[in-house]
């Protein structure tokens, strides 16, 4: 079952909407802020939260992209790779983050802190090349400025 | 006031001072500097309107949808009045166009316009319910949006008999998961019913049949931002703006190989290249225009820069999204990038679709890398024309389109790959 604080707030979302089945998606990316993924065994948790069955839960969380069901990571770090990013410099920021984290996109550094995740346009591409890390979106700006950045991220 | 999560400095500009009036400036507009502004006036004055005389005025304005379908608003609100309550009202935050960054702009700096044009517009349509579907890759927009109707419900322009007119209504926020797919309207409903985000047939469409079944109208952020000022100038007026079949202002986000890009708020009778050399700056290095992508939907030429950034059928269309690619870039990785993007984007309900998407972008990236064969080639034309009319939603139909538009356009570059072909093998 999950912890009182997360529950707490599953409890919140679900209570929030007119029905509440439509918490899902709040609930899944609650329970991947708790867990750093969406552990498989959650789901079975979620699914009694929400009145639904486990196969409808597991449909939802395979068809949405940002939820992770595999590695854990305490941070993700989303790379846009779409076509405005594509142009401006996409490739050099990927291998800047390679070279600072020593792991490839879709990899998790051995301590568990950050993974590398390529998505789609994420909307600011007046700033590209841009990447987030967790909720906060941050415009490349060369190699040395990544370090700085991941420090706010232990 | 809390601090929200980190949202880049998006540059922005305006010649009309409108909608983005506040949004220009980079930081969050609060109520109080909303209503210093004259903000939830219009409310006021539509709460004093008629449901039908609102509609009306909104028909008469010419608004056109701001998602990339430019269909008339006015007629997609008489249309749902003709069903019978409870309606819905759903605003569409979920812009996930690559290259589209104007609705997030109005959500995380000037809410209460978002809401204001909400309110009006539930009024209008005898909708007590609505909700703001945003996109999962913009939480600061979430959250600012969740303290703005919290901000709202305090000043009694949301909740319960809103500014004495015995209207009651509830904003709620939903957020999406990461799919592209949830910006199709009836995706975004089965999305917002807690399912996957797979697009329904039409007919019915949502105006009949929407969340729950009952009659929905959807409307993206920009569009429903334009409802304050129609109300606030009257139709009439507001058809001063721009050319009058093609009213009010419009958002362009220009990005790529441009030297200032931004989010550019002009009248419709702009021209692309006035959008590039006039607000934006030009190109990088001064580079010839190659092409101009409106987001992954057309592929425009250096030679088409003179056409209107309006609806008309030699408009420009769509959400106005501006890509800038010049000499130096190459077409065919551009278009490999947008395969790409279609492949990974593509809900999976159709199998034209499904496989399509995948199909193209597995033999275009073999042509990109010159191990394609000529059957591969025959395959790849193939498949990039056979998405389109077997599929159930827009993004099959537009999934080959931009590929497509750019082979036309663009055949020597398409060619300089074809010399490459590996021998039939």
């Amino acid at each position: 079952m999950f912890e009182q604080e997360l529950l707490q707030k599953l409890n919140e979302h679900i209570n929030y909407f007119p029905r509440k089945e439509q918490a899902i998606l709040l609930c899944l990316h609650a329970i991947q802020d708790h867990y750093g993924y969406v552990p498989p065994e959650s789901l079975r948790h979620l699914a009694d939260l929400l009145d639904l069955p486990l196969n409808h839960v597991e449909q939802v969380v395979a068809f949405y992209d940002m939820f992770d069901r595999e590695t854990p990571a305490r941070h993700r770090i989303r790379v846009c790779v779409s076509i405005v990013c594509h142009l401006l410099g996409k490739k050099e920021l990927l291998e800047a983050l390679e070279r600072v984290l020593g792991i490839k996109p879709g990899e998790v550094t051995a301590d568990g802190r950050f993974k590398i995740v390529p998505v789609q346009c994420i909307g600011a591409c007046a700033e590209a090349p841009v990447f987030m890390v967790d909720e906060d979106t941050y415009k490349f700006k060369g190699e040395e400025s990544l370090h700085e950045i991941l420090s706010r991220y232990p | 006031m809390r601090s929200y999560p980190v949202t880049p400095e998006i540059y922005a500009e305006t010649v009309l001072n409108m909608l983005l009036k506040r949004a220009k400036k980079p930081r969050r507009h609060t109520i109080e500097d909303y209503l210093r502004e004259g903000g939830y006036q219009a409310l006021e004055k539509a709460l004093n309107m008629s449901p039908e005389e609102i509609i009306d005025w909104v028909d008469k304005s010419t608004l056109r949808g701001r998602g990339g379908a430019g269909f008339p608003t006015g007629k997609k609100w008489q249309f749902a009045v003709q069903n019978p309550p409870p309606r819905y009202f759903v605003c569409n935050a979920d812009e996930s166009e690559p290259g589209t960054f104007k609705d997030r702009i109005l959500i995380e700096r000037d809410p209460h316009l978002v809401l204001e044009g909400m309110i009006i517009a539930s009024y209008a349509l005898g909708a007590n319910t609505a909700f703001i579907y945003i996109r999962g890759e913009y939480p600061a927009g979430y959250r600012i949006l969740r303290d703005a109707i919290e901000e709202a419900k305090k000043k009694g322009f949301l909740g319960r008999n809103i500014l004495g007119s015995g209207f009651d209504l509830e904003i709620y926020v939903a957020r999406g998961g990461g799919a592209y797919i949830c910006g199709e309207e009836t995706a975004l409903l089965e999305s917002l019913e807690g399912k996957r985000g797979h697009p329904r047939l039409k007919p019915p469409f949502p105006v009949q049949k929407g969340l729950w079944g009952r009659p929905t109208v959807v409307n993206n952020v920009e569009t429903i931002a334009n409802i304050p000022f129609i109300v606030n100038l009257g139709w009439e007026e507001y058809r001063y703006i721009g050319p009058s079949d093609y009213a009010g202002p419009k958002l362009f986000p220009v990005s790529g190989k441009v030297k200032k890009p931004g989010v550019y708020e002009l009248p419709m009778n702009t021209t692309l290249r006035e959008v590039i050399f006039k607000y934006a700056g030009g190109t990088l290095n001064n580079r010839k225009v190659k092409a101009v992508f409106s987001g992954a939907l057309d592929c425009f030429t250096g030679e088409e820069l003179d056409m209107p950034m309006d609806y008309s059928p030699f408009g420009f269309g769509g959400t106005g999204t501006v890509i800038v690619l010049t000499e130096e870039d190459d077409l065919v990785e551009a278009c490999l990038r947008v395969a790409k993007f279609y492949e990974h984007e593509t809900c999976g309900q159709c199998t034209p679709c499904r496989v399509g998407c995948h199909e193209q972008a597995y033999l275009l990236e073999k042509i990109y890398r010159g191990s394609a064969t000529e059957r591969d080639w025959e395959g790849f034309v193939f498949v990039n024309r056979y998405i389109q009319p077997m599929s159930i939603c827009g993004l099959g139909a537009v999934a080959g389109r931009l590929i497509r538009q750019a082979m036309e356009k663009f055949p020597e570059e398409f060619e300089r790959y074809r010399k490459k072909l590996a021998r039939a093998g």
